[in-house]
């Protein structure tokens, strides 16, 4: 029972970043209406800029606003660069270019870091005893910055007038227009936002995970498509339960099936989706 | 370092994916299927050809070389390679039964998905595989016995060569024929395609499982030339790999896609040296991941440039007699004005269908000019899981 209330626990924080991450491909992908391979990097850069703003002698909370504020506005200058050209193209050449900017990016962190992990310089926190159960605080942490800020984007979404733009231009862009909204604003909020909920969401992935690594955004991006379109994609309502799902699948089935597997159950449960769902859980705009 | 035996090794490695780039040619660029997972059958193929023609555990062979793998069965190794085809066709007819249907993102997602699982699969079964550690005496056919260890870089290569040859021209075959004709209806325009009373589904399957068993062939090809294999071979940039290898060099040409992966390899192989050059040497001291990490971005560059700028690729596919639907219902290609191809077919004809048929399925893009009137045929296009 202890073990399973554990399990139950990372399951949770597991679910919490993947959601968190979920949230902000979502956001994009209502805006851009193209699924983007890149997204994962937006996770690791987030990670490596913290660390580095530690380095450099930052406090670990200012380190991690300024890193989201330095991964949305890198989402904003590599989408101008590379995506908005080719807009007017169809999703082929959206899709490929996201897949080059994931290895380009991947690979520039490689360059400059090193292939080896990085310890994250998160504070030791013991664990709280609640009876028998011990309670680790970094999943409860994670749990609740991603609860936290997603609570913000869905007071954003609804509250504020960019919100509501986004919105709008999710929801119908040739009406959005018609009604005087400038789409190509909403499109740099929308990437502005999406990228820097990924760079938060890569810090909680790296609390997970304890260290960063290159590779960490890209190998966890199968796990967060997963998530999207288990919830029905582009709605990032729908991608918090589908998280939630895919978070305690993996942990479940880590801990009770096989532990060798890992992510390869949110792959199967991101197949299982596909054939019987393919809309998702909840269907339609948000 | 020695020119000629690079060159015969390049070679032989463009052939090899060459073959990888002919089967997703066919299911990209004649039938429209976006596999992001194409690296699955190449691993398929390259172990069952290995585990297959591996001498037998126990074996005289087995004793002499230390290995330690469970399974090798001792078959000849043109057995092995047939059968490799055979093993990536039937994954691929495996993974197409249940995605193909799934309009282009989710099939997207769902083949890059299973590559993954297979890869999985492949990394912890080790019983099988021997995991991370791979298996390295793979045999490799009449070498010392009938061909000297000295002349068989070369004799690999001919045989290779004679061997993609083959199935070079019976794709090309193929795709020519009324079959192949009837694929490119269904990347052109699948809801006409089926209005004309095309099955479209077992079309796609059919494309689906050549392209992933001349992947399987491919695989058993590099394998035995290497004498090795193991999973971190396949890992999903070799997919991306192929593809830009197909784009590069035309997608919709069976040629273009050879000549695409001679391309990629002389480019990949050549950056090679780049450690070698004196600015960057000092870096590669402090961090030995720079140049292999530099090469990486230099194939992503690559794959953003040629999408962006060179979208018909080397050789174009070959225009065909263009059909014109006349009416406000279609927009004129942004590319070509007498190529039914190219690179139009990822955007107009798709477009449509892309995001699984939500409610809004008209309209498709924010940047879409126009999208309202462009997009009256996409607003009727059936929906992502649409059974018929």
């Amino acid at each position: 029972m202890t073990a399973f209330l554990q399990t139950l626990i990372f399951g949770l924080a597991t679910g919490a970043v993947i959601s968190l991450s979920a949230v902000g491909l979502s956001l994009s992908y209502g805006v851009t209406r193209f699924i983007n391979f890149s997204y994962g990097e937006f996770l690791t850069l987030g990670a490596y800029f913290t660390v580095l703003g530690v380095a450099l002698g930052l406090s670990l909370p200012v380190a991690i606003v300024l890193a989201m504020a330095a991964v949305g506005i890198a989402g904003v200058a590599l989408a101008r660069v590379f995506f908005d050209p080719l807009m007017d193209r169809g999703f082929l050449p959206l899709l490929v270019t996201s897949v080059g900017l994931a290895f380009v990016l991947q690979n520039v962190v490689r360059m400059f870091a090193g292939s080896n992990p990085i310890r994250f310089p998160l504070p030791l926190m013991r664990p709280w005893h609640v009876g028998a159960l011990f309670v680790p605080k970094v999943p409860v942490l994670v749990v609740v910055v991603a609860l936290l800020a997603m609570i913000g984007v869905h007071l954003l979404l609804t509250l504020t007038r960019i919100g509501k733009m986004m919105r709008a231009t999710s929801d119908n862009p040739a009406l959005a227009r018609a009604s005087g909204i400038s789409t190509a604003r909403v499109l740099a909020a929308t990437w502005f936002l999406s990228s820097a909920i990924g760079g938060l969401g890569g810090v909680l992935l790296a609390m997970t995970q304890i260290a960063v690594q290159p590779v960490m955004g890209w190998s966890f991006l199968l796990v967060v498509f997963a998530a999207v379109l288990l919830g029905g994609i582009g709605n990032p309502y729908g991608a918090m339960l589908g998280s939630l799902v895919v978070g305690l699948g993996i942990e479940l089935g880590t801990t009770y099936l096989s532990p060798d597997y890992g992510h390869a159950f949110a792959f199967l449960i991101l197949v299982l989706v596909l054939l019987l769902r393919p809309r998702g859980i909840l269907r339609g705009a948000f | 370092m020695a020119l000629l035996p690079f060159l015969v090794g390049l070679l032989t490695l463009a052939l090899i994916y060459g073959l990888l780039a002919l089967g997703l040619n066919l299911q990209y660029g004649v039938t429209g299927l976006l596999n992001f997972g194409h690296v699955a059958f190449f691993a398929i193929g390259a172990f069952t050809s290995a585990l297959l023609t591996l001498p037998p555990k126990g074996s005289a062979a087995y004793l002499q070389a230390g290995a330690h793998y469970q399974i090798g069965l001792g078959w000849p190794v043109p057995v092995g390679f047939l059968l490799a085809g055979v093993a990536g066709g039937l994954l691929a007819l495996l993974i197409g039964a249940t995605s193909v249907r799934l309009s282009s993102h989710y099939l997207a997602i769902a083949t890059f998905a299973m590559a993954e699982i297979v890869r999985s699969v492949l990394t912890n079964e080790d019983w099988l595989t021997r995991g991370e550690f791979g298996i390295s005496n793979v045999p490799q056919p009449l070498k010392d016995t009938v061909i000297p260890a000295s002349v068989y870089p070369y004799a690999y290569l001919a045989a290779t060569a004679v061997v993609v040859a083959v199935l070079l021209a019976l794709t090309v075959r193929l795709t020519e024929s009324p079959y192949g004709r009837a694929l490119r209806s269904v990347r052109d325009d699948e809801v006409a395609a089926r209005s004309l009373g095309k099955r479209t589904p077992a079309l796609k399957l059919g494309a689906f499982a050549v392209g992933g068993a001349l992947a399987g062939f491919a695989g058993s090809l590099w394998t035995h030339s290497l004498g090795v294999v193991h999973v971190g071979q396949f890992v999903p940039i070799v997919t991306f790999q192929v593809w830009l290898a197909v784009l590069m060099g035309g997608s919709g040409n069976a040629y273009g896609a050879l000549l695409g992966s001679l391309a990629l390899m002389a480019i990949t192989q050549s950056t090679r040296f780049l450690g070698d050059l004196p600015l960057l040497s000092g870096l590669t001291r402090r961090n030995p991941s720079f140049v292999p990490s530099l090469r990486f971005v230099l194939i992503g560059l690559l794959l953003i440039g040629v999408v962006r700028f060179f979208p018909r690729g080397i050789l174009p596919e070959r225009p065909r007699r263009p059909r014109r639907r006349a009416g406000p219902g279609r927009r004129e290609g942004a590319g070509g004005e007498g190529s039914a191809g190219g690179q139009d077919h990822g955007g107009q004809d798709h477009g449509g269908q892309d995001h699984g048929g939500e409610d809004r399925g008209g309209e498709d893009r924010g940047g879409d000019a126009g999208g309202g009137l462009g997009d009256e045929a996409a607003g009727d296009a059936p929906p992502g899981e649409a059974k018929p």
